[in-house]
């Protein structure tokens, strides 16, 4: 950024009643999104009937097309974007899985589209509740993929992720993943910022020599042989590991205009300093998990509890240096991982593996719970702490994996 | 302190008019210097035309924002709140949002102390025929006021979003105060004076309707409470067994679907003259949840458990008051027409022709004065003599 601009006089210009959805609705406007393509899934529709509001009243000039499914629905913006237009759409559970195609190939192209995915429950049978496993399928991808849990959290991260995203040094999608219902329909108090406040932190989209033009000929994903794709995945991966550094600049240009918002970007950290137990795990069941950990800390537990938020590029020197420090680390997982080694959840092996290379490791926990929207209440949080607790001195536990809130 | 508020309502016709209560507790809370937020029941939607329905709004003095959501937010139902409002009276019969849920009281989560809210023009008295009892004393609370039905996707302009907002804040100055509730409809409406009237108006009034209800006073609840099966009870493979076909004459002849009976949909239910049925068997047909059961005298007798009130019935009839749709606070129970017209058709005959005096009603769709109670004809038993005919 311009070191001369001045300092931003007004930075909020309302507040508002919005569910995390039209939070989303809010950024996209001030984002200045050029192209954005809808088709309907419950829980993250209403950010699109929200942006056909704000289009139709004038405030946000933008290109506005409802496919015909999910995969035309991805491809349509991926195509926006290689021409230089800023994109936008999302979906949730199996609508998401259905223009996996297309968000595969987003990656590999390297297009920086930001998608809103309304965590839910994958089909069948019919569900419309929160697990994270929609959001998961891209992990393994090329894309940024980070959970907020406020409407605040999820209309500034609209702004930081494009921000990382169209950063020449990424060119990442990015998966904004936000718990169905619990956020997507949750509403909340939510500060607006004024579009010159935005303006001072996000750059315009500039793909450079990126993107398709006829004064500019570039072929974008022609066929490739045995001779291509291994240098072509390889672009992808370094740049994945480039965005770590992109992303602390990000927050620190974001505080510097909106004031110290964000400490920590990768994950935030509650009651840790002393703490001997602390529970991971992404979204919205941090409510609890925290208020457990305060009601614990109550009662003389040293506990503590973390709350990621960015999965994908996943933090691992950061997290590995802050979870050394404790004895015992319950991970919580709102997803599964059907068959996986000691059948733990998707978080669990990321934990895990990211604790491996230490000497002193801490003993590791996972809870499976919340699937299909079930209610994670404090006391199930409470019992997560008890688990993690005794793995402390138990030396191997007859369930390494728990499932908590199941019928049984 | 916190303070929870559940607002139930019809699906999906009150479904703008819920979500709108809800929304602006939260924000004339907000505007006192408290913390809110609000949500719907998330299961609830896609609402089926009149299931019941829950909003919820959560205000707290002293807890930060994320503290309270850390208390009440991330769920999907509450266990307990201060204020249950009842934005349509007949709910208080008992509520059956999905299936395997059973057909609970309208109380169910009212806490010790806590307060129904229901806008009826029913007396308190009246509405306690139908509520459950609990084993500690809570309050019913009521204000004047019609049933807002407006029709899909809108609700109705008749003040009862006002009123109750002012009905809030006569229960409990807590959530929201009278005055900022009056403050925030002028704002929002300032060349309408008369809402911010109207939930004055309705705080004063419900001020003095609250009713101590002791433990043990109200209905024996009779429905039961369905126990969901463990993980490895039911059938692998996301399949259910459907309902096996059965059917023989007579009441309740058919086989129905014992866990999700939908009768608590109903705001209204067909009364039959039984005397005057033609057989044309259109009820029979056009009945969309297969409430009719053939009699062995080619008479169809009404499954009243699984009626939603649809009023296809009524309007599918081509006999003249044989069919009326009949407000549904005038039934206590469920059982067979056909068995107490056989019975004794005259007393039967009576009984109906008083359950249609007493409340058969419209509610114009424009907006209106409220409800309308009509008389109907009084056709006389057995009908009216044709032309040519001897009586």
């Amino acid at each position: 950024m311009i070191a001369e601009e001045p300092k931003v006089k007004n930075i909020y210009e309302s507040e508002e009643l919005l569910t995390g959805c039209q939070a989303v609705a809010q950024a996209v406007r001030l984002a200045d999104v050029d192209v954005i393509a809808a088709y309907p899934i419950r829980p993250y529709t209403e950010v699109m009937d929200a942006l056909s509001k704000i289009i139709a009243d004038g405030q946000l000039d933008a290109e506005y097309i409802i496919a015909d499914s999910e995969h035309s629905q991805f491809e349509i913006v991926k195509h926006a974007s290689s021409v230089n237009a800023r994109a936008f759409a999302g979906s949730s559970g199996t609508g998401w899985c259905y223009g996996f195609e297309a968000l595969v190939v987003t990656a590999t192209d390297r297009l920086p589209v930001l998608f809103l995915v309304g965590n839910r429950a994958l089909d069948d049978p019919g569900a419309f509740g929160v697990e994270h496993n929609d959001a998961m399928a891209v992990r393994d991808m090329g894309w940024l993929l980070a959970w907020v849990t406020t409407p605040q959290e999820a209309l500034e991260h609209v702004l930081i992720g494009y921000r990382i995203a169209e950063d020449k040094r990424v060119r990442m999608p990015m998966a904004l993943a936000m718990d169905g219902a619990f956020l997507t329909h949750s509403q909340h108090m939510v500060k607006i910022p004024t579009s010159e406040a935005v303006r001072q932190f996000l750059p315009r989209y500039d793909l450079g020599d990126g993107r398709l033009h006829p004064d500019n000929p570039i072929s974008i994903a022609p066929q490739v042989n045995e001779d291509w794709v291994m240098e072509l995945r390889r672009q992808n991966w370094d740049a994945a590991r480039r965005a770590r550094g992109v992303i602390k600049e990000a927050y620190k240009e974001f505080n510097a205009v909106f004031g110290e918002r964000y400490s920590s970007p990768y994950f935030t950290e509650f009651m840790t300093d002393d703490a001997d137990t602390v529970l991971i795990g992404l979204g919205t069941v941090c409510a609890p998990g925290r208020t457990a950990c305060k009601r614990l800390r109550e009662k003389g537990h040293k506990v503590g509890f973390v709350s990621l938020r960015w999965f994908r590029p996943f933090p691992t020197i950061e997290l590995r240096e802050s979870l050394k420090r404790f004895k015992a680390v319950g991970v919580i997982d709102r997803d599964f991982a059907h068959g996986s080694p000691d059948d733990g959840g998707i978080l669990l092996h990321e934990v895990r593996s990211a604790l491996y290379p230490l000497k002193n490791r801490p003993a590791i926990t996972n809870v499976i719970t919340g699937l299909g929207g079930r209610d994670v209440s404090i006391e199930d949080c409470a019992r997560m702490y008890e688990i993690a607790q005794r793995s402390k001195t138990e030396d191997k536990l007859d369930n390494f994996v728990t499932w908590i809130g199941v019928r049984e | 302190m916190i303070k929870r508020v559940e607002i139930n309502y019809r699906g999906i016709f009150q479904k703008n008019l819920g979500k709108k209560i809800g929304s602006d507790i939260v924000i004339i809370a907000s505007g006192m210097g408290r913390i809110g937020f609000s949500n719907g029941r998330y299961s609830d939607s896609p609402e089926r035309n009149g299931i019941p329905c829950k909003y919820f709004a959560f205000v707290s003095h002293d807890l930060s924002e994320e503290e309270l959501e850390a208390e009440c937010g991330a769920k999907l139902d509450i266990d307990q709140c201060d204020i249950s409002v009842v934005l349509d009276d007949t709910m208080i019969k008992g509520v059956e949002p999905w299936g395997w849920h059973g057909v609970r009281p309208i109380n169910e989560k009212v806490q010790p102390g806590g307060t129904l809210l229901v806008v009826t023009k029913k007396s308190q008295d009246e509405l306690l025929q139908f509520i459950a009892k609990k084993p500690y004393s809570w309050k019913l609370a009521t204000y004047s006021g019609d049933l807002s039905f407006g029709g899909l996707w809108v609700f109705r302009d008749d003040l009862t979003h006002e009123k109750t907002l002012g009905a809030v804040a006569g229960i409990d100055p807590d959530i929201i105060g009278i005055e900022a509730v009056e403050k925030y409809l002028k704002y929002k409406n300032p060349k309408e004076p008369a809402r911010a009237e109207a939930a004055r108006q309705a705080y004063d009034e419900v001020r003095k309707n609250v009713r101590t209800v002791k433990p043990g006073e109200g209905v024996e609840w009779k429905h039961e409470i369905p126990v969901l099966p463990k993980w490895f009870q039911f059938m692998e493979g996301a399949a259910v067994p459907a309902v096996k076909r059965h059917f023989e004459l007579g009441p309740k002849g058919q086989s129905r679907n014992e866990t999700f009976k939908r009768g608590t949909t109903k705001n209204q239910r067909p009364v039959v003259r039984f005397d005057l049925c033609t057989k044309c068997t259109l009820c029979w047909l056009e009945c969309p949840d297969q409430c009719f059961d053939q009699t062995s005298d080619g008479l169809y007798d009404i499954a009243y458990e699984y009626c939603t009130g649809c009023n296809k019935c009524a309007q599918a009839c081509p006999v003249n008051e044989c069919i009326v749709m009949v407000d549904e606070l005038q039934f206590t129970e469920d059982s067979s027409p056909w068995d107490a017209y056989k019975a004794d058709p005259h007393k039967y005959t009576d009984w109906a022709e008083e359950k249609k005096r007493k409340g058969r009603y419209i509610h114009p769709m424009v907006t209106g004065t409220g409800l309308e109670f009509v008389e109907g004809e009084l056709v006389p038993f057995g009908g009216k003599p044709r032309a040519g005919q001897k009586g």
